[in-house]
């Protein structure tokens, strides 16, 4: 397909020609010409109000990129990216409903956004069409002290709900990096993980129900509560949908008191593999941390010295237990206990508060990795029995591979579970190629090897940034048999394929 | 003075840490409009994906340049200033929007956006200055005569200086550097004239001004061993030594207290007005959820004149956000701020008080 290059340094106004393309066998793609341009657009006008469309050039210009590094390398050097064609802020359910049916119609792709914080390109616009901007959505419902609940509509940002709701005492526990910019809905679609999803879970074990619009444009309320024996969790099959099959538009979370106690401290291990095996004990004996966030060598020397100070060489582990003050001391005594038994070296409760409140500081400028430089997080989630040959294998695929390149492997253990780990490993190149095409394929390429190395040894594609357009090309893989089906459903829900295209491994 | 300009922007047009507190962002929902937006598209421009147009100038000049990403962004990194300094660029490639030459004119001309008159010549010598600018002098003169109120009930008296005149800072965001130069030279001036070793400002905007945007986007500084106050945190310390004595009022009126444009900038002065209106008020003050560290501005900002759609807006905001309290009044400080609250007030059935003011009624004999 010829990507159209409306000249944005020409003329702001919209396509100047019709998108050359290549016809699947039974969907007929979205080609506007100029006319037709404008009459889909008063018919989107009509549903959202003239001030809550928009097709000038900076907006299409900001709303093609998310925080995909091959994007964000792209812009960079000089180069555009496909664009949307409009970007609408719709004001409720209703409209989004008015708004698919005429994408069904004219089979316009829609692309839902949050904050655009995805870091998988799973909002980007790659065949055109409609950015579905959901933050006007952005009310609390309601916040139920006796259920333990809030329900809020899902383009609400992430930082301000939590501030209503430590207002009232409560927290919702979910504690991405990403939560000054994500929104509810954009934690719930590709399956995100918080600091201390260890003891409180993912955002997808935190939602009780969810209302959907669905690409037909039928609006849907799953069950009132998340466990019940009263047939399939067709629930869940948004949760990690990425707006593929539908567009979540509001929530029902579950929330907690704000702790009375955090108590957060820092061992040093010398052998990484018993740092793991100290993780592992406190999870199968159920201490309940809310935190385990393990360090391997090469972080605690580079990601840890930087950015909290601490000169030390090792794992360096940070251990969080929260709750009532003497059930978390007691438990924070049984894991110092595991700890030591495996060689650890107790650093006390300062480096861990000072982790605590200085964990975001990394994604900050100019501390946050930047350009020139190419890098990728190729975190992956695996079984305890697994995890410490996945890191090998992983480590060895990248620094081997692309030792010409000068990579840098650093890797911290994140997430924690009952049954296994999850692996937040990413790789550094300084000196990436200047040509961007060139980029593309050498940044393609170590994903290619990390992920096929996780694939190969127990893990998965990933653990909770998604799969976007990055991983899609790996989901045949990841599934196998199962690939079919989920085909299947996806060719069920959405028949004239507008949702989201290219993305989660179901292309157009 | 801040000059690393291509390094901030390049390093924030891919930060969405500070999206969460950007008022322009929040009320308009629009990527475009927070800071990565503002950063991306200069740094578009730069890269030859972009041109200064019509569209692309309005979106930069609807930066509010209120220091909210800035307050927000852990390493300090100085997004405001880099943004200003590329509406300087644009201004220079006669792009910017007709709003901001004219500004240039006028300020040029008279010193201040509000009224045909020169800036009244200060006058007097003291060991204390209080900077009046041009909001206080020519919107709320009410205040001014509080502070001074105020300020003699603790044995000040100050030489008035900038009587009418701007602090600079509209000049310097809405992209004209020599303009603000000059307005900030001459205040310099005047304060060095009357050989105060203290200046006194009447808000976080003026205190931003002369405390910090003259060094870094202007390469001025005050003159050496002058101390620089507001006088909202200074009365603040006076009550707590005793020395401010207030007695409460008999009004029923629950207020919200609203934080003015540019409180963000001034690091650890929050307390200090709530400390104030605690020791009048007979009911605590509400608190807007846009408070303290993350308040809004009101629209007292250089978009007034560029985007005044904006500036309404996020005055209206203030206002929804106080009535969402229960509040049946507000009460500020900011002269600017407060011209703009009461613009808008009547449509939300608030009642508007200045907290110079009412300080000045509550003082004990």
């Amino acid at each position: 397909m010829q990507i159209p290059s409306d000249g944005f340094s020409e003329t702001t106004a919209p396509l100047a020609e019709p998108s050359v393309v290549a016809v699947a066998p039974d969907v007929v793609r979205y080609a506007p010409g100029k006319f037709h341009f404008e009459m889909i657009r008063s018919e989107l006008e009509e549903v959202v109000g003239p001030e809550h469309i928009s097709t000038a050039g900076p907006d299409r210009l900001i709303y093609s990129c998310d925080w995909f590094w091959p994007p964000q390398m792209w812009l960079d050097r000089g180069q555009p990216l496909p664009m949307p064609d409009y970007i609408l802020h719709p004001g409720s359910p209703e409209e989004i409903s008015a708004i698919m049916e005429i994408a069904n119609k004219y089979r316009i792709p829609v692309i839902p956004w949050g904050g655009g914080s995805g870091t998988q390109g799973g909002a980007l616009s790659l065949y055109g069409g409609i950015i579905m901007d959901l933050k006007r959505l952005d009310r609390i419902i309601e916040i139920n002290e006796q259920a333990m609940t809030v329900t809020a509509q899902a383009g609400i940002n992430g930082t301000q709900l939590e501030w209503a709701l430590n207002e009232r005492g409560f927290t919702l526990p979910h504690y991405p990096a990403s939560a000054n910019c994500a929104t509810l809905g954009g934690y719930l679609a590709p399956r995100g993980s918080g600091t201390i999803s260890t003891k409180y879970g993912k955002a997808e074990d935190l939602v009780m129900s969810m209302q959907v619009v669905l690409p037909d444009g039928r609006i849907m309320r799953t069950p009132q509560v998340p466990n019940h024996a009263s047939g399939p969790d067709f629930m869940r099959l948004f949760l990690g949908a990425e707006g593929t099959l539908g567009i979540i538009t509001e929530a029902t979370m579950q929330i907690d008191y704000l702790p009375e106690a955090r108590l957060l401290r820092a061992m040093l291990f010398d052998d990484m593999m018993k740092a793991i095996e100290a993780g592992r004990r406190m999870m199968v004996h159920r201490l309940n941390p809310m935190v385990i966030r393990l360090y391997d060598p090469h972080s605690t020397a580079s990601l840890v010295k930087e950015t909290l100070g601490l000169d030390l060489a090792g794992g360096y582990m940070v251990i969080g237990f929260d709750g009532d003050p003497d059930i978390a001391a007691l438990q924070e005594e049984k894991a110092i206990r595991i700890c030591s038994e495996l060689g650890a070296r107790d650093l006390g409760r300062e480096p861990g508060e000072r982790w605590w409140n200085h964990r975001y500081d990394f994604y900050y400028p100019p501390k946050t990795l930047k350009f020139p430089w190419m890098y990728g997080t190729t975190e992956t989630v695996s079984t305890f029995d697994k995890i410490e040959g996945l890191w090998l294998a992983q480590k060895q695929a990248v620094e081997e591979g692309y030792r010409d390149w000068g990579v840098r492997y650093i890797a911290h253990f994140s997430h924690w579970w009952h049954w296994g780990a999850a692996m937040y490993s990413r790789f550094i190149i300084e000196a990436p190629p200047d040509d961007p095409e060139e980029a593309l394929r050498l940044h393609n390429r170590i994903w290619n090897a990390a992920v096929t190395a996780s694939l190969e040894n127990g893990g998965m594609i990933n653990e909770h940034h998604g799969v976007g357009l990055k991983l899609a090309r790996f989901m045949r893989r990841q599934y196998g048999d199962a690939w079919p089906f989920l085909q299947m459903l996806k060719r069920a829900i959405d028949p004239n394929g507008i949702m989201n295209p290219g993305k989660v491994g179901f292309g157009r | 003075m801040i000059d690393n300009f291509t390094e901030i922007i390049d390093n924030s047009r891919h930060n969405l840490m500070s999206r969460h507190v950007c008022p322009v962002g929040n009320i308009t929902r629009l990527e475009t409009l927070t800071p990565h937006g503002w950063a991306q598209l200069i740094a578009l421009e730069r890269r030859g994906l972009s041109v200064w147009n019509e569209e692309t100038v309005d979106a930069l000049y609807r930066c509010a340049d209120c220091g909210s990403c800035r307050a927000h962004s852990v390493y300090d990194v100085a997004l405001p200033e880099a943004i200003s300094a590329a509406r300087a660029d644009i201004v220079k490639q006669n792009a910017a929007p007709p709003s901001v030459y004219e500004m240039e004119r006028i300020l040029g001309m008279w010193e201040n956006p509000y009224e045909q008159r020169r800036p009244e010549p200060a006058d007097g010598t003291g060991d204390t200055a209080l900077f009046v600018g041009d909001d206080t002098y020519f919107l709320k003169p009410s205040v001014l005569e509080a502070a001074l109120e105020l300020l003699r009930s603790v044995g000040i008296d100050p030489v008035l200086i900038g009587k009418g005149r701007n602090t600079g800072y509209l000049a310097s965001s809405l992209g004209l550097p020599g303009v603000a130069w000059d307005l900030a030279q001459a205040n310099l001036e005047e304060l060095k004239a009357t050989g105060a070793q203290r200046l006194f400002v009447l808000s976080p905007g003026a205190f931003f001004a002369f405390n910090q945007m003259y060094g870094e986007r202007l390469g001025l500084a005050l003159p050496a061993g002058v101390e620089l106050l507001e006088v909202i945190p200074f009365l603040a310390d006076q009550l707590k030594t005793g020395k401010l004595r207030l007695k409460q009022t008999s009004d029923p009126t629950v207020y919200a207290y609203v934080d003015p444009t540019h409180a963000v900038r001034v690091k650890a002065r929050a307390e200090a007005p709530r400390a104030l209106l605690a020791a009048v008020l007979p009911e605590p003050v509400r608190e807007l959820f846009w408070r303290d560290g993350r308040a809004y501005p009101c629209g007292d900002l250089a978009l007034e004149f560029t985007q005044p759609d904006i500036a309404d807006a996020l005055t209206r905001e203030r206002l929804a956000d106080a009535a969402r309290t229960g509040a049946e009044g507000v009460i500020t400080e900011g002269p600017g701020s407060l011209a703009h609250l009461e613009r808008h007030a009547p449509a939300y059935d608030l009642r508007v008080r200045g907290l110079y003011e009412l300080l000045a009624e509550q003082l004990a004999p």
